[in-house]
């Protein structure tokens, strides 16, 4: 033991105690010595034997063993006749150090079973008479000598097993057939036997004198809790959706953030990477979109409402729940339509003495850049092609000669390739946890240091999560403390990282970006700026910000079985910009930012949310009845406030204001608190009862009523009240009885409905409000100051979701199986959409009830665990569906809406927000197809050009043709994660994906040339119809402005819709676990290395996107158009881990 | 915890906004704000036989010019609702005025008639692109939007020269506002809208005599020629004698910056996306008052630049032009293939795909960034003379007189000497109504005037069809070697309105839709 910090741990073991209660009485104040160690100082009956003997008895050793420690020994007289003298001298050594050391040259060996040690011989004999010698301090009576055997459930001999005479020191242990002899008082006596992993069992002895004894293998006895809105309940009486992510899901992937983190973990909970640049959040969604307007669900970190799943260390994750239905989620009234996500953190476990755990991963990160540009010299020939095609009389721009040239001369490196590189990823965690009889602690540190893949002055994400979980009992009142400090650093170029990317890419490689003399270059496509001068020299924009999550919780059992709670929360943000924008000139021409001087601003916001609560919570027993209930009411308060300054013509070098009469301030950039500052409010009484019975029938009611200061008097109030019931099938007699109990083992089936809430609109808005804005106008060289308005809409009101769910919870092959199944229709009612307003109308969008859409759904979820005698292995499987229909429009009209090429729109029947454009029926192959196909009219199209479906039959193409195409929302959501455990070595494979998705695209990965603003085409576009391709994948080539190029590509038809189906193996890791006597010898219970990679490999139909980009905004608002693929690219990681617990 | 009764800070509602006159005035700032997208205004010079939008679609130009649009067109949707957008901003304005207390009554009246005028001229606008439009003049509700049907041309016409008549005696005159409300709607922009409105109709008498109220009197409002055709379009001189209408702006604040797109890529242009065409340059005159093709001209096909209108080389920029640059010097501008510069015209690439660029309205304050604080004129008094020379005509009235005050007076401030200026009572009506054609578009190009000419005058099918020229750059074998930019193809049986837009009617399914267009 050369690892203080294991040592103590050894020491660190516990005294008799005859309640036994695993309770310790020892107080301990601790310190952290360079970070790592724990230090702990006993009090009362040490852990540790000091002895200085010469030659003692063995007998006399034991006495004062006991003495000092208070473990008790079980020998035979006959054993100990063995025993040579000892001569030991050791200091503050653990018990089994002075046991080897007492027993070194002895014939002898001992056992420590509950504070009793037993002393055997090496080599022992079942024939010798066995006979029992009582120590010191036990009783004297007259014995009555009882043999016996221990055995399983199987009859086979259970060795080691301690047999204790109730109430006394007596006790022997069980030799390897299983039997033991022991001399007890009198008839009254009981034996308490005893053994690791089965259930402790008391057998009056009576009459008998032998015994045979069978004992019951131990079942879990710690019954699972799972989280739920305002409490915990145990798993068996969950009667709605849950599900429950465990943090062990979450580790050894090289993940950001949480968010990152839930991808695939349960089913219908749809995690959307919209961009994978540092800094940048992912959308989450659970069972779908049934609101038109934000779909984020609910985050309920620690019971405190209003928390940032990306400001969170996953390291400190103990468990998420996931609410789906109205059971679960109805406690959370107005906020829970989209769902709740309930995280909860590690706290200290009162029986923990005391771990320290590391889990750290450094990662390499390397960009996927999924397009691939032609070389330079074809893609001259292709411009020249498409100029040709659009038979406007332009002449091709390339020249046999130049293109001869451009083939001899070879390519520059493109620019999407130029300005990423590979980058490193750290994450690092250490925390310390433990606890006592009346306290425990949890205490973390984590740091993220995530690097941008692009080039140039240092770029990334650094996060600091500090967390400190403490639980205090004093008296009859518990208070769990909760602190987590976050502080994030996020450096970032100084421009728009779509606009850096689509330049880049749009950019054929016979351009280059900077030539020999370290000069940034423009072209005939970058005019004015390339996007390496402006990664490389442009400035920066600094984001420091800091994130305070507190809340105190405080318990009061006023009585037994009722609690008083009343819980504190908040969470203040406090974010901080700074940003410079330098100038940077270009060659031949172009430059970016300004050579008067450099643009330099600062933006602070803050932003408080408390979170008060006070609940009543009474449970009682009564035979099998189980009643709970709970009461409470709550307030939510946001206050946001911000401000900002400006400068231009700032120097460049310290972004200071040096040259006073130039430098001036930028009066776009302005703002102080009374412009920024926005509130809101919601008041809320909620409430809980439930009833079970025999653990087999349970009923819940739930209710929550709210008020929010974001509706107008009259529509502010809304009830949410919500029903649910579980039926455990497998627990009645006559199903233990029948044949099915041997295949499924148990079964619970379980049901709910209630109506759900939203109010994910902004504030004030049943209120028209006027705003100013500078710069309106100006006469005569006069700036005027403008004012403009938001039109109210005063009967905003409520969104609800009514919701019916049923499942089942099933178990199979003796345990080794479960499984959940879930099936759901959720109606919403006056959805909040902001609609699309005619322009007749003039003003602003605002939002609205205006429909009524329905979803329904299932889901799946296999868990198989199987650990043979050499393979462990262990499945997961989920997979959920949702789909969406609006049943009723407020007005009961379609709104249709065009957005760039296709067009949305919002009927019933259809799904929100489905795609409207024509349908392709291949080309036109000839003069004869021109003559006689469909067209649209005024458009003159040629051979290769598409040839569109004629809906009504009428002969021409126009509005009455369009089809409904898809819409973005994915289906068939699924997640796969395999662990295989061999000795120490595991594997994990995960993988995820979507089975059917229609993957609305378009811009230049879609449109070679696309509207004349990219010069590049990309591999994938080269299936394009030629007379020889005549069944081409895209129509032939045409610059933009012909009549082609409008029939091909400005018309929106089935060509922006593709199939997003995909399957990601997100995540492999290769682990290896030193074995734990091992570990223990250099101090550590846990200690394995892995090796991890993320995004290795995606399967899809479209080689040139990230299938997991999206459509939706970050609101995971619907109806925002395709999907143009401009995207920072995607990380592939490949790293190192390990995860040391001391 | 906070109350649920929440009133935002940040922010005005109904309850307090109606409270003082300075912030109803910042109400009528938006009205200004909203009075015309200047970016159209440029852009739709495209739309005309005067320039070419090579690159992109920029507001759409591209595609109406050739004949590929339909009712999707982003730019019918956007035209539409900018529109709409100010007349809710005037009708806002005008629904609330009068819940300020203690307003000063003549104040409140002029705020009004300013209000009303702007909405007159959105009108004007949308019945000009559309034809039938829906109007009202209430703040009117998101249902009525959505059921609200098309009104027609003719009374919504008639209903804006209504309301300008009953607004023009409302207004001071230009010379009564003060120095810092100078730019104000002045009686004069009211007389001036309405001679335009009567000029787009043909109403040729209504035209004389809307034109007569601001001609050689001060009365309406005090207006002449600015002496220098060149400093006219320059910032030191916005708000000139000649401003009628203008839409204003200020240097580094309230700026434009479409010219980053126009000028010649060495002075520091983006990209070219809209450039003269060889039609316009042909259009203007020698120097002598010939057209080029007249006998006697002097034209020079291989030197094509000299002794012409002197408003040519202020309008267009051509190879071998001396661009005045900001510190006083010149920079050569050379377009010619061959020139090795930045300029130089190739067929497909960002330069100029006519060989020409813009140099009328380029400000020379705006710095790297072309942002102008230059106001755009949207009448001005030169306007006024070349409607009052055309109506006359058409009454069969013009005189060497009515000549000598407008269209003579036009070209010597332009800079024409000699025999340009002179009146030939030879001149047929035909001839008269040539000459004052040509005029119009040499006094106006790239002031997106054009286009509303083409129309009103019916010739879309002729100038708006077929080929649009370039300079002399192109292979000589085709097209006597002049630069072939583009196509514009114009059918007479629908062009001639632009449909109503297709989400317009998908939102409102009372929306009917013009002929020719589904």
């Amino acid at each position: 033991s050369r690892v203080f910090c294991a040592m103590r741990k050894d020491h660190y073991t516990q005294k008799p105690d005859n309640k036994g209660s695993g309770h310790l009485h020892v107080k301990f104040t601790f310190i952290i010595l360079f970070g790592c160690l724990l230090q702990i100082y006993a009090k009362g009956l040490s852990q540790t034997v000091t002895l200085s003997e010469n030659k003692a008895s063995l007998e006399s050793v034991f006495k004062k063993i006991k003495k000092q420690t208070g473990y008790g020994f079980v020998y035979t007289n006959y054993v100990l006749q063995k025993a040579n003298p000892v001569t030991v001298h050791i200091s503050n050594a653990s018990i089994e150090e002075t046991m080897e050391l007492c027993l070194k040259d002895q014939p002898l060996t001992y056992s420590i079973t509950n504070k009793m040690i037993s002393i055997s011989e090496k080599k022992p004999s079942v024939e010798a008479p066995l006979k029992t010698m009582e120590l010191a301090t036990t009783i004297t009576a007259p014995p009555i000598a009882i043999a016996g055997k221990v055995v399983d459930e199987n009859g086979a001999a259970v060795q080691g097993a301690s047999v204790v005479v109730k109430g006394t020191t007596i006790g022997v242990s069980t030799n390897e057939v299983g039997e033991f002899k022991v001399n007890v008082p009198d008839n009254k006596a009981i034996l308490v036997i005893s053994s690791v992993s089965f259930e402790t069992l008391e057998v009056p002895v009576g009459n008998q004198t032998v015994l045979r004894i069978p004992m019951r293998k131990s079942q879990e006895k710690i019954e699972e809790v799972v989280v739920v809105g305002y409490g915990t309940q145990r798993k068996v009486s969950v009667t709605g959706g849950v599900d429950v992510v465990k943090t062990q899901a979450l580790q050894g992937r090289p993940n950001v953030n949480v968010t990152q983190a839930l991808q695939g973990t349960a089913p219908s909970l749809i995690v959307q990477q919209k961009s994978f640049e540092p800094g940048q959040g992912a959308n989450i969604n659970i069972r779908g979109v049934g609101t038109l307007g934000n779909n984020d669900p609910l985050v309920v970190i620690d019971g405190i409402i209003g928390g940032d799943l990306n400001l969170l260390n996953p390291n400190d994750i103990e468990s998420i729940s996931i609410l789906k239905d109205a059971g679960t989620a109805a406690i959370y009234g107005s906020r829970s339509a989209n769902g709740v996500i309930l995280v909860t953190t590690k706290k200290g476990s009162k029986s923990d003495k005391g771990t320290v755990t590391y889990n750290g991963i450094v990662s390499a990160v390397h960009p996927h850049i999924w397009p691939k540009a032609v070389p330079g010299y074809e893609n001259m020939i292709l411009k020249n092609e498409a100029i040709i095609n659009a038979n406007t009389g332009q002449v091709p721009t390339y020249t046999p000669a130049e293109i001869q040239a451009q083939k001899d001369r070879g390519d520059y490196e493109w620019f999407l390739d130029e300005i990423l590189k590979d980058a490193i990823q750290q994450n690092h965690n250490l925390s310390i946890s433990g606890g006592k009889d009346k306290s425990t602690y949890m205490i973390s540190a984590g740091y993220m240091d995530q690097q941008s893949n692009f080039v140039g002055p240092k770029k990334g994400l650094r996060r600091y999560n500090f967390r400190m979980n403490l639980s205090n009992e004093v008296g009859k009142l518990k208070f769990t403390t909760i602190l987590a400090y976050t502080h994030t650093d996020i450096n970032d170029h100084s421009f728009n990282t779509g606009t850096l990317i689509v330049d880049a890419e749009r950019t054929p490689k016979y351009y280059q970006q900077k030539d020999s003399l370290g000069r940034y270059l423009t072209n005939d496509v970058l005019t004015e700026f390339n996007p390496l001068g402006i990664l490389e020299k442009g400035g920066y924009r600094q984001y420091d910000n800091d994130n305070i999550f507190g809340s105190i919780n405080a318990d009061l059992e006023i009585f037994k079985g009722l609690h008083l709670k009343g819980i504190f929360g908040a969470n203040l943000t406090m974010n901080h910009q700074y940003y410079k924008t330098d100038y940077v000139p270009f060659y031949p021409k172009g430059q970016y930012g300004n050579i008067a001087g450099s643009s330099t601003g600062d933006a602070n916001d803050k932003n408080l949310y408390t979170n008060p609560q006070l609940l009543l919570e009474y449970s009682k027993s009564l035979g099998q009845h189980r009643i709970t209930a709970m009461a409470g009411v709550t307030n939510e308060s946001y206050t946001g406030k911000s401000n900002k300054v400006g400068y231009k013509y700032a120097s460049p070098d310290l972004g200071l204001q040096i040259d006073t009469t130039k430098a001036s301030l930028d009066m776009n950039s302005l703002a102080t608190t009374p412009q920024t500052t926005t509130e809101n409010s919601l008041n809320s009484f909620i409430g809980r009862l439930s009833y079970s019975f025999a653990d087999k029938y349970f009923a819940e009611f739930n209710f929550r009523e709210d008020g929010s200061s974001k509706f107008a008097k009259d529509h502010r109030w809304g009830f949410f009240p919500s029903i649910s019931g579980a039926w455990r099938l497998g627990m009645e007699d006559f199903y233990a009885a029948s044949d099915i109990k041997n295949y499924i083992n148990d079964v619970k089936i379980r049901a709910s409905y209630g109506s759900l809430g939203n109010q994910n609109v902004s504030n004030y808005q049943w209120q028209t409000t006027y705003f100013t804005f500078a710069n309106a106008y100006g006469f005569n060289n006069n700036v005027v100051t403008g004012a403009g308005f938001n039109t109210a809409n005063p009967d905003l009101r409520w969104e609800v979701a009514q919701t019916f769910n049923i499942g089942a919870d099933l178990t199979f092959f003796k345990g080794k199986l479960t499984g959940s199944f879930d099936y759901f229709h959720k109606l919403t009612k006056d959805i909040l959409m902001r609609p699309p307003l005619p322009g007749t109308f003039g003003g602003g969008q605002v939002d609205f009830n205006v429909a009524s859409v329905k979803n329904r759904g299932w889901e799946v979820s296999l868990n198989y665990n199987t650990s043979g005698r050499i393979f462990r292995h262990s499945i997961n499987f989920n997979i959920g569906d949702t789909h969406n229909e609006i049943v009723k429009m407020a007005d009961g009209k379609p709104q249709i809406n065009g957005l760039e090429e296709l067009q949305v729109i919002y009927a019933e029947g259809l799904p929100i927000a489905s795609y409207v454009g024509y349908k392709r029926d291949g080309y036109f192959q000839n003069l004869n197809d021109i003559k006689n196909k469909p067209k649209f009219s005024g458009l003159d199209v040629v051979p290769g050009d598409i040839s569109y479906k004629d809906k009504n039959g009428d002969g021409v193409i126009d509005d009455q043709d369009r089809f409904v195409l898809g819409n973005p929302f994915p289906r068939y959501t699924f997640g796969f994660n395999y662990t295989l455990g061999w000795k120490g070595f595991d594997l994990g494979i995960f993988i995820q994906g979507v089975g059917k998705r229609d993957f609305a695209i378009r811009g230049e990965l879609v449109e070679p040339f696309h509207v004349n603003y990219s010069y590049v085409m990309f591999e994938h576009q080269l299936d394009y119809w030629r007379p020889d391709n005549i069944n081409a994948k895209y129509p032939r080539l045409a610059v933009g402005g012909s009549a082609s190029n409008t029939n091909n590509y400005r018309k929106g038809s089935d060509l922006y819709i593709f199939d997003g189906a995909y399957a990601r193996l997100k995540n492999v890791q290769l682990g290896y676990s030193l074995p734990s006597n091992v570990a223990r010898k250099i101090g550590m219970q846990k200690c394995r290395a892995y090796l991890t990679g993320q995004n290795l490999l995606t399967v899809t139909k479209n080689s040139f996107i990230d299938p997991e980009s999206t459509e939706f905004d970050n609101k995971l608002n619907a109806g925002n158009g395709a999907n143009s693929g401009r995207l920072y690219p995607t990380s592939v990681y490949y790293g190192f881990g390990l995860d040391l617990i001391f | 915890c906070k109350k649920l009764d929440l009133a935002p800070t940040n922010n005005y509602t109904d309850l307090n906004y109606w409270t003082s006159a300075d912030k109803a005035n910042l109400v009528l700032n938006t009205d200004y704000n909203q009075m015309t997208d200047v970016t159209n205004v440029f852009y739709n010079e495209a739309l005309s036989d005067n320039a070419y939008n090579g690159r992109g679609d920029a507001q759409g130009v591209n595609s109406i010019s050739a004949g590929i649009y339909d009712p999707a067109l982003g730019r019918l949707k956007s035209e539409w609702g900018y529109h709409y957008q100010g007349i809710k901003t005037t009708n806002v304005l005008l629904e609330n005025i009068d819940l300020v207390p203690n307003m000063d009554a003549a104040l409140k009246a002029r705020m009004i008639a300013e209000a009303r005028f702007l909405r007159a001229f959105h009108y004007f606008q949308l019945a000009t692109w559309f034809g039938d439009v829906p109007y009202f003049t209430k703040n009117i509700s998101i249902e009525e939007s959505r059921t609200i049907a098309r009104t027609p041309r003719a009374e919504v016409i008639a209903n804006v020269l209504k309301e300008l008549d009953e607004i023009e005696t409302v207004l001071p005159v230009n010379k009564q506002y003060t120095s810092k409300d100078v730019g104000r709607i002045s009686k004069g922009a009211v007389i001036a809208l309405k001679a335009r409105i009567q000029l787009y109709e043909s109403n040729w008498a209504a035209v004389v005599t809307e034109c007569e109220k601001l001609i050689s009197k001060t009365d309406n409002g005090t207006y002449g020629l600015f002496p220098s055709y060149e400093g006219l379009f320059l910032p030191q001189n916005k708000n000139s004698v000649e401003t009628i209408l203008g839409r204003g702006f200020v240097p580094l604040d309230v700026t434009h910056g479409e010219f980053i797109d126009f000028v010649p890529l060495s002075i520091g242009g983006r990209v070219n996306a809209m450039a003269p065409t060889q039609e316009l340059v042909d259009d203007y005159l020698m120097a002598n008052g010939k057209t080029i093709r007249e006998a006697g001209s002097g034209y020079d096909e291989s030197n094509p630049y000299v002794n012409r209108d002197p408003r040519l080389g202020l309008t267009i920029v051509y190879d071998n032009y001396a661009w005045k640059k900001p510190d006083g010097t010149t920079a050569t501008i050379k377009i010619k293939p061959g020139s090795n510069t930045l300029d130089e015209y190739k067929s497909g690439t960002s330069s100029s795909p006519t060989g020409y660029y813009i140099r009328k309205y380029y400000d020379p304050t705006s710095g790297s960034t072309f942002a102008s604080g230059n106001d755009v004129m949207l009448i001005r008094y030169a306007d006024v003379l070349l409607m009052y020379a055309e109506a006359k005509n058409e009454l069969g009235q013009m005189t060497g007189s009515i000549w000598g005050t407008t269209v003579g007076a036009v070209r010597q401030r332009a800079g024409f000497t000699g025999a340009a200026l002179n009146f030939n009572a030879a001149w047929s009506k035909t001839d008269m109504q040539n000459i004052i054609r040509r005029e119009r578009r040499a006094e106006f190009a790239m002031e997106g005037l054009r286009i509303f000419d083409i129309r009103r005058w019916k010739i879309a099918q002729t100038v708006l069809n077929g080929t649009v020229h370039g300079a002399k750059f192109g292979d000589s074998g085709v097209d006597n070697g002049y630069i072939i930019a583009g196509k514009r193809s114009f059918d007479p049986t629908k062009h001639y309105l632009w449909p109503v837009p297709r989400d317009e009617r998908g939102l409102n399914p009372n929306l009917s839709q013009n002929p020719g267009w589904n």
